[in-house]
């Protein structure tokens, strides 16, 4: 089985290659050549948020966590990079994800996505197709959903929500949460049929400038259902609280 | 990570292999004939330079050597001759808005066979002037103009002029960043990532808890969802912020001076050369008379301010008696700054720095919606105006409302009006309401009828209200009538709708639906008579400009509708013109707004022959 | 130091005796009941008493000529000839006889009974009492309103040398430069 899927990674990330081409290709012809005339809309636009790189303090071992994004392409045409990750201070990676997505605005605030997804933590390495959809839900909430196919054929799913509330033009507080459910049991990876864990976090940001915000605040996992009594079986707590302070920054 | 400078190279690149090609056409061109009849021949040269603004130094570009450019000063009739030479190391451009000419000679590059100019190169404009008044020029490319590419021209007439001045002074309002236009534009467009990135008036929490003691809970909660369901902000007025905003190239602290002897008849020419700054423009304590909008003389009209859109020009007259300093003060909508010259009768004065107006708030009038709450004021409800009833109506502050159209109104039956439901009623967003009958109405006595301003003029509601105090007038679009009746008194054969659209949020902005070179061009056959009907469907105002022609905006002055090259359009309203096709040519037709033109909202205005399919 | 005192209060006793003397000029200017104005502008005259005839041309927006010479008791007709598409006044009188007189102008214009090109005369049976204006009627005898096309008569008498001048005092139009001064000569 391993071995089928191994070359159907090769496949994936193929597939994902070819989208940055496309996509770099479609920008660019996006931009008629009358507009370069005088238009100085950049043909190709990029940036790399750090939205969240954070020390969390929790009952037992601290870690360091990431939510990294980036993308590159036009008005109607992107090309997304996502990283998202979890550490103890001392030692290897326990989580990490990448994420390359073909991106397409679909109307002014929806985009949508698709691509591939690449767990190099927790082993095995798996790889998954994503699609999904982001963007901006009404009452302003930054919305991301996506479906996941694992090369094994699991089908899994995450929903995130997030929203800022101005206290003052610089100070902001962001409720986040964030949903995963698996439909079918994955022994390699511990999870359990249903809505797997939930994650609720409040941080509290201070704008020193737009692009470098220091935050203070809390997080709540919980894991759920049969992934709950997984990891309890294996002897860990279904649920913890941290205390975070990180910063969010991008270019 | 600079992908601007990038995409300019490439882009270079592009034009730099375009051009050997195209050589040939350009010197074809019967333009370039011997220059030896020309009447006026000038030298101007495009480098970088450095600007100082209130003692902080930054980068700029120069035509001519100074930012504003040199003041052009020409008379009507005159065949004049530039040499534009480029030594920047980006392709550049000049377009000389406002002025009547051939289309290769109006330097927007990409129409009527116009290149731009390349690192190096000169180019040589040549036309003869067939009109006089007060325009400018800008560079056409990239965001140069953000730069400091800009100057004024001033034409004199041939013939006798209707004003008489006894000092004539260009007034060049701009607004510079320190900022390279591309990073700006990139800023606005990074969308989620850089949400509203230059606004620094958003509603916070505290705003929330203000406004729910003021209106009451429920009011507030249902206005914030109501925003917050279009997923729009009603603070956006600006986009662009972090600029100073100049006269004649000096910042507020320089203070730029003109002089006057007291009893002088002073003449001011008006030009908002800004990027993307609409302003409201006053003297304290100096009453102004406009006689010339977009340099097409106006019937004088006595104003005390006026709104100012990016690429417009007003020349107003202004007869200090006193011996003391006035002050000229503009300060852009959404207030995060102010223009400031002096107007003395000796060097060195500065006269007082008026109190700020505040920021006012968009309403969902603004968006064109909020028609039901308007439902009790339709023209019908207006019959029979009673002066009787209106004793605290002061009719010297309302001497633009022309008694016809309004001689119906009944203010009796209005006092069943609910206000509070008015609340979102700004002075001129009243959506409901056929403007063109209401001609001359101006906005500062309506600014009366709603709660905010009823209280003073600390608060102010909706994108119209400029928090004009009561009993001073601002100039409405319907106070201007042309000088001179409409030379072309044809009912318009062809309606063209232009929906002035976008996403704001991506920043892409469009003209119907479509970014430019994506949508459709405008075709018109030559000497038609066209209207145009722009229907702006965003909450911000668009100054529409059209190269090459003027157009008459219908603002109910019949057979004396004033000309103009740039008609700012606001949020959620609809405003039409006419225009007589009669320069062929492919016109740029966009908002002059820097930054949206960036981002896609232009098209092309073609003027042709008639065939088969017009 | 004393000296300085001194010259201070040379200087206020001058200035004192400017202010009481000026503000009197312009009552004696403005004062005057009804619109006959003062003695010192001058006053409405038979044609035939003058002797000597001044044409001037009403354009848009100006007149030509510009300035205008008079002795100190001349009696001038003036015929007035609108050449432009204008409505345009010509009145005789000080600088602030005019500016009050323009607030006037402006509000029979907002009321429609003058418009940009001429007299409404379907306005003539509105009732103004009811607006508070029932004086609003332009018949001052140093004025006469000459519409586009028109060509009118004023006779007037300047009895003493004083700073006049002769104004179109439409909205906008003393503004534009609508206005000459009267020269008096000796």
């Amino acid at each position: 089985m391993r071995m089928i899927t191994s070359g159907l990674r090769r496949v994936l990330l193929l597939a994902g290659a070819l989208t940055l081409v496309v996509t770099a290709t479609a920008a660019n012809a996006a931009d008629p050549p009358h507009a370069q005339q005088f238009h100085e809309e950049p043909a190709i636009l990029s940036t790399l948020l750090v939205d969240r790189l954070e020390h969390r303090w929790k009952d037992g071992e601290n870690t360091l966590d990431w939510d990294i994004k980036g993308f590159i392409g036009g008005d109607t045409d992107k090309l997304w990079l996502n990283a998202k990750g979890s550490k103890p201070v001392e030692g290897g990676a326990e989580k990490a994800e990448f994420q390359l997505l073909y991106s397409r605005l679909v109307s002014e605030f929806w985009d949508v996505q698709v691509g591939v997804r690449h767990d190099v933590r927790p082993q095995p390495q798996t790889t998954y197709a994503v699609a999904g959809f982001q963007g901006l839900a009404p009452y302003f909430f930054d919305v991301n959903a996506q479906a996941f196919l694992s090369e094994d054929g699991a089908l899994s799913a995450r929903l995130e929500a997030e929203y800022d509330l101005l206290i003052t033009q610089r100070l902001i507080l962001q409720p986040v949460a964030e949903m995963n459910v698996s439909a079918r049991r994955v022994r390699e990876l511990d999870l359990g049929r249903g809505i797997t864990d939930i994650e609720l976090g409040l941080r509290l940001r201070y704008e020193v400038a737009r692009e470098f915000a220091p935050y203070i605040g809390v997080n709540w996992e919980r894991k759920l259902g049969e992934t709950a009594d997984i990891t309890r079986r294996h002897g860990e707590d279904a649920s913890a609280v941290s205390f975070v302070t990180g910063v969010r920054f991008w270019f | 990570m600079n992908t601007a400078s990038r995409g300019l190279s490439r882009r270079d690149a592009l034009k730099l292999a375009g051009l050997a090609g195209l050589a040939g056409v350009v010197t074809l061109y019967p333009e370039r004939r011997a220059f030896a009849t020309a009447h006026q021949t000038l030298d101007l040269a495009v480098e970088r330079t450095r600007l100082t603004i209130d003692g902080a130094t930054s980068h700029g570009i120069a035509i001519g050597g100074s930012i504003p450019a040199p003041t052009l000063r020409w008379r009507e009739g005159q065949e004049v001759v530039v040499h534009v030479t480029n030594r920047l190391d980006e392709p550049t451009s000049i377009h000389w808005h406002g002025l009547l000419l051939q289309g290769v000679m109006d330097g927007a590059p990409g129409f009527n066979g116009y290149q731009p100019i390349m690192p190096g190169d000169t180019y040589t404009y040549r036309f003869q002037l067939r009109q006089a008044g007060t325009y400018w020029y800008h560079s056409h490319s990239a965001g140069q103009e953000q730069e400091g590419m800009y100057g004024a021209i001033v034409i004199q007439p041939a013939e006798r002029e209707p004003v008489r001045a006894d000092r004539d002074y260009v007034v060049v309002l701009s607004d510079h960043t320190p900022e390279r236009p591309a990073s700006v534009l990139r800023k606005l467009k990074l969308g989620s990532v850089s949400e509203g990135y230059y606004n620094r008036s958003k509603r916070t929490l505290f705003d929330f808890f203000r406004d729910a003691e003021r209106d009451g809970l429920d009011a507030t909660v249902r206005n914030r969802l109501d925003w917050g369901d279009m997923l729009m902000e009603p603070t956006d007025l600006a986009d662009v912020t972090g600029y100073s905003f100049l006269v004649n190239g000096k910042g507020p602290q320089d203070n730029w001076t003109a002089l006057f002897k007291p009893g002088e008849r002073v003449r001011l020419r008006i030009i908002n050369a800004s990027a993307m700054t609409i302003f409201d423009v006053r003297i304290p304590g100096l009453p102004m008379t406009v006689v010339a909008a977009d340099g097409q003389n106006v019937v004088p009209v006595k104003i005390d301010e006026f709104r100012f859109g990016v690429g417009e020009t007003y020349d107003v007259l202004v007869l200090p008696q006193e011996d003391k300093a006035f002050t000229i003060f503009a300060e852009p909508i959404d207030r995060t700054g102010f223009a400031r010259a002096t107007l003395a009768p000796r060097e060195g004065m500065s006269g007082d720095l008026p109190a700020r107006r505040p920021r006012t708030i968009l309403t969902m009038a603004d968006m064109g919606m909020d028609h039901g709450s308007m439902a009790g004021m339709d023209h019908g409800s207006m019959a029979g105006m009673n002066h009787g009833a209106m004793p605290g109506m002061d009719h010297s502050s309302m001497p633009g409302m022309k008694q016809g159209p309004m001689a119906g109104m009944d203010h009796g039956s209005m006092k069943g009006m609910d206000h509070s439901a008015m609340m979102g009623m700004g002075a001129g967003s009243m959506p409901g309401m056929d403007h063109s009958t209401m001609a001359g109405m101006d906005h500062g006595t309506m600014a009366g009828m709603e709660q905010g301003a009823a209280k003073g003029s600390d608060r102010a509601l909706g994108w119209a209200d400029a928090a004009t105090p009561p009993g001073t007038k601002a100039l409405s679009y319907a106070d201007l009538r042309a000088f001179s009746k409409t030379r072309d008194p044809r009912e318009p054969t062809q309606e063209i709708v232009v929906r002035l659209t976008g996403m704001m949020s991506r920043y892409i902005w469009t003209l119907n639906g479509a970014k430019f070179d994506q949508g459709t061009p405008i075709r018109v056959a030559y000497g038609d008579r066209i209207r145009i009907r722009f229907v702006n469907e965003t909450m911000m105002a668009h100054p529409m400009h059209l190269h090459g022609m003027f157009v008459e905006l219908e603002n109910g002055q019949k057979d004396r509708l004033p000309k103009k090259h740039v008609v700012l359009v606001p949020p959620g309203q609809t405003t039409s013109v006419q225009l007589t096709a009669n320069e062929p040519g492919e016109w740029p037709f966009h908002c002059h707004l820097l930054y949206h033109m960036a981002s896609g909202m232009m098209t092309r205005f073609i003027v042709e022959r008639r065939t088969a399919s017009l | 130091m004393r000296l300085n005192i001194r010259t201070l209060t040379a200087a206020s006793l001058v200035t004192g005796i400017a202010l009481l003397t000026v503000p009197g000029l312009a009552l004696a200017g403005a004062g005057e009941p009804g619109h006959g104005h003062a003695a010192a502008v001058g006053e409405p005259a038979k044609a035939s008493s003058a002797k000597r005839v001044v044409q001037v041309e009403l354009g848009d927006n100006y007149y030509k000529p510009e300035s205008i010479s008079v002795k100190a008791g001349e009696t001038v007709r003036f015929v007035l000839k609108n050449k432009g598409d204008f409505l345009h006044e010509f009145n005789i009188g000080t600088a602030t006889m005019h500016a009050a007189h323009q607030k006037e102008m402006a509000m029979m214009v907002e009321h429609g009974m003058l418009t940009p090109t001429g007299i409404n005369t379907s306005m003539n049976g509105m009732d103004h009492s009811k607006m508070g204006m029932a004086e609003m009627k332009h018949d001052d005898p140093n004025s006469v309103l000459v519409g586009p096309g028109e060509t009118k008569e004023l006779t007037w008498k300047f009895t003493k040398e004083t700073a006049l001048e002769f104004a179109c005092n439409m909205p906008g139009h003393y503004e534009s430069g609508m206005v000459g001064k009267v020269a008096f000569t000796r």
